[in-house]
């Protein structure tokens, strides 16, 4: 099966979803260092030479994962957690010995999370609305995403996490279908879900559910920029309640990030929200329309009232200390002379994937000071994975009730705290996937703001939090190559043999 | 005859919380009332396709409110803001005077028009408005106050709801 065109909209989520760097071969090709100066250019061009390259890469990496797919035909599965000696043993592990548990359960609700797997169990639900970067392309199709996900939840942060795509027809539909299947689960991951139905959809959920409940488009990648920020505000003698910044797109992430910069202090008459109608103010043409339809965006175009700014980017950036970009990915959208005209020593997120707003090195030649991008091949990757697998096994060792903000601004800080501890610099703001290190720590650090917040249903201390986070996410991989030293999980076959396969 | 003289609103008499001062508008205001009132039948645009603003909307909005200012039958009230905001327009509340033949009472003021500008909603002040525009109605004869919008607008529905207003006519309505 054939469908290239698609494939360079797969690695957009790939990168920013955080496949290590290692398993992506064109990670080495195209390593660019943020540059200081001379022969424009010539790196403009081989940016776009990396770019072109890395398209043709994603396409065969796109083929392979087909092969690959037919070839283990899923990439999770159940497996054991008890011993079975014998069909003997189901009278304890099945009826008639686990009738008592379900009436200890049915007695305490709270004890599903000491005597089934629940406490370590989370769904991945979709409604396939907005999937990767290809679009509406419904729950059958997104299947495969969901099962990735479920790998890098296992993977990193040791977590069970069932894939399950859903059929619904309306938000309402979708709210209802996972409230009815929440008894099962210790906490929820919305995943690939149209904004703004999102953020209604998230709300309601966190509202009606005793467990957390996450959106990573929204909080995951709100909360790596924000890590990233920190530091950057951090190398550049700046605090959050000083600057101006501007976000340019009012999806998901930026809505959210800003909501947390609000939380953080920033000025909100120093904050300005840029969308493809330009400034967001609160008198701006559409804002009636946005009050029916974005009651999300509604709110931040009344709380920032443009950052006393209206009109286009360009003068939303006029003596701004950042930009924060998530919008669409063309390397146009930020001009240099957009970064120009910015204040001093200007920070530059540009995140959109795979292409992100203004190349790293056009940024930095126009005096951007700090270029942090979703890509793993350039310097200061803002990833979601650095914080979702860290965010559960946190929230699911203190079987947590909810997941308020504070959370994920604990999550951010402490990632952000991890980098420092590596040397802050220009080119190293945010850990890379590398430092695995790092996530029982952001664990840890969620694991203690569930207890600070009396969130939590098990407070265990910092110490306990960090060595069950250790122990825990080390179980996964040990578990991967164990069942591969045994042969129960076959070795990868090699694109040859896969078509030979296929011939024969 | 300019209607709004004989409104009770007229004079500093709003409620210290809400962030506006209410008066009678003015011939002079029309400039600064168009804007408004084009943006609240944009708004109303988003619940029915039979309420799709016109072209000329524009030049219409300027002609009536010029006629009803001087209609002894219309009250239009001007919101401004206070502070920097002072002689800004902010909002406005528009209602007419109708006869209710066969009915009683035989006169009711129905509030066409009502609009804030957002950052000055959820202070209160939309209450206000309408209890002022209320007293106007009475002053003029109206025995009952009615308030016309899109049938799917829910936000204006909780809003006069809670405010002890029911549902007592529909209109319905079909393409020809």
């Amino acid at each position: 099966m054939r469908q290239s065109p698609n494939y360079s909209n797969v690695s957009a989520k790939v990168l920013i979803n955080g496949t290590p760097v290692n398993a992506l071969p064109m990670a080495e090709s195209t390593t660019a260092p943020v540059a200081e100066g001379r022969d424009a250019r010539r790196r403009t061009r081989s940016n776009r030479s990396a770019a072109a390259r890395s398209e043709g890469k994603t396409a065969a990496l796109g083929r392979r994962a087909v092969a690959l797919s037919e070839f283990y035909q899923g990439k999770v599965e159940t497996v054991p957690k008890v011993p079975v000696r014998s069909l003997a043993d189901f009278a304890l592990w099945y009826t008639p010995g686990v009738a008592e548990v379900s009436r200890t359960i049915q007695a305490d609700p709270d004890r599903s999370f000491d005597l089934t797997g629940r406490w370590n169990t989370i769904a991945i639900v979709t409604d396939g609305s907005r999937v990767l970067g290809l679009g509406d392309i419904g729950p059958r199709a997104a299947l495969p995403v969901m099962e990735g996900k479920a790998l890098l939840f296992k993977w990193l942060g040791g977590v069970d996490a069932v894939p399950l795509p859903i059929v619904a027809k309306t938000p309402e539909a979708f709210i209802a279908t996972v409230e009815a299947i929440a008894p099962a689960f210790g906490g929820i991951n919305l995943e690939d879900i149209a904004s703004p139905k999102c953020f209604g959809i998230l709300e309601e959920l966190q509202k009606r559910l005793p467990i957390p409940v996450w959106h990573d488009d929204q909080l995951g990648t709100a909360a790596s920029t924000i890590a990233g920020l920190l530091n950057a505000l951090e190398l550049t003698h700046r605090s959050v309640r000083e600057i101006r910044t501007v976000l340019l797109g009012a999806g998901a992430a930026n809505l959210v990030t800003a909501r947390l910069l609000l939380t953080l202090g920033h000025d909100p008459h120093r904050l300005s929200v840029v969308d493809h109608r330009g400034v967001l103010d609160a008198e701006r043409d559409d804002v009636d329309e946005l009050m029916l339809r974005n009651p999300w965006k509604y709110r931040v175009a009344l709380q920032t009232d443009g950052g006393g700014r209206s009109g286009d980017l360009a003068h939303a950036l006029e003596g701004a200390d950042v930009l924060l970009a998530a919008s669409t990915p063309d390397p146009n959208t930020i001009r240099p002379e957009h970064i120009r005209s910015m204040g001093k020593d200007p920070i530059v997120f540009a995140l959109a994937n795979p292409v992100p707003e203004i190349w790293p090195q056009v940024a930095s030649e126009a005096g951007a000071a700090i270029v942090a991008t979703g890509r793993s091949d350039f310097p200061n990757q803002v990833n979601n994975s650095l914080i979702f697998p860290a965010v559960f096994r946190g929230v699911l060792d203190a079987r947590a009730r909810s997941i308020p903000d504070e959370i994920v601004l604990a999550a951010a800080r402490e990632l952000a705290l991890h980098a420092r501890d590596r040397g802050l610099s220009t080119t190293h703001i945010l850990p890379t996937m590398e430092e695995t290190e790092v996530f029982p720590h952001v664990a840890a650090a969620v694991g203690d703001a569930t207890v600070r917040l009396g969130i939590a249903r098990r407070a265990l201390s910092h110490d306990e939090f960090l060595e069950r986070a250790r122990t825990l996410m080390e179980r996964s991989t040990r578990l991967v190559r164990a069942l591969s030293l045994a042969r129960l999980t076959p070795k990868m076959p090699s694109a040859k043999s896969l078509s030979q396969r296929k011939q024969g | 005859m300019n209607a709004s003289n004989e409104t009770s609103a007229s004079g500093p008499n709003e409620s210290p919380t809400v962030p506006i001062h209410l008066r009678p508008a003015r011939a002079a205001d029309v400039p600064a009332l168009v804007p408004l009132l084009l943006r609240l039948k944009r708004l109303n645009e988003e619940f029915d396709p039979l309420l799709k603003v016109r072209d000329d909307a524009e030049r219409q909005a300027n002609e009536v409110l010029r006629a009803q200012l001087s209609d002894p039958k219309a009250v239009i009230l001007a919101a401004e803001g206070v502070g920097p905001d002072k002689d800004k327009v902010v909002g406005f509340v528009r209602a007419l005077v109708r006869e209710r033949p066969f009915y009683t009472p035989e006169w009711e003021g129905v509030i066409v028009d009502i609009y804030l500008l957002p950052l000055y909603r959820r202070h209160g002040v939309g209450e206000y408005l309408l209890r002022e525009i209320s007293s106007a109605l009475k002053a003029k004869g109206a025995g009952v106050v009615t308030a016309e919008f899109p049938a799917q607008n829910e936000i204006a529905s909780r809003f006069y709801a809670k405010r002890g207003f029911r549902a007592i006519q529909s209109l319905h309505a079909r393409s020809l």
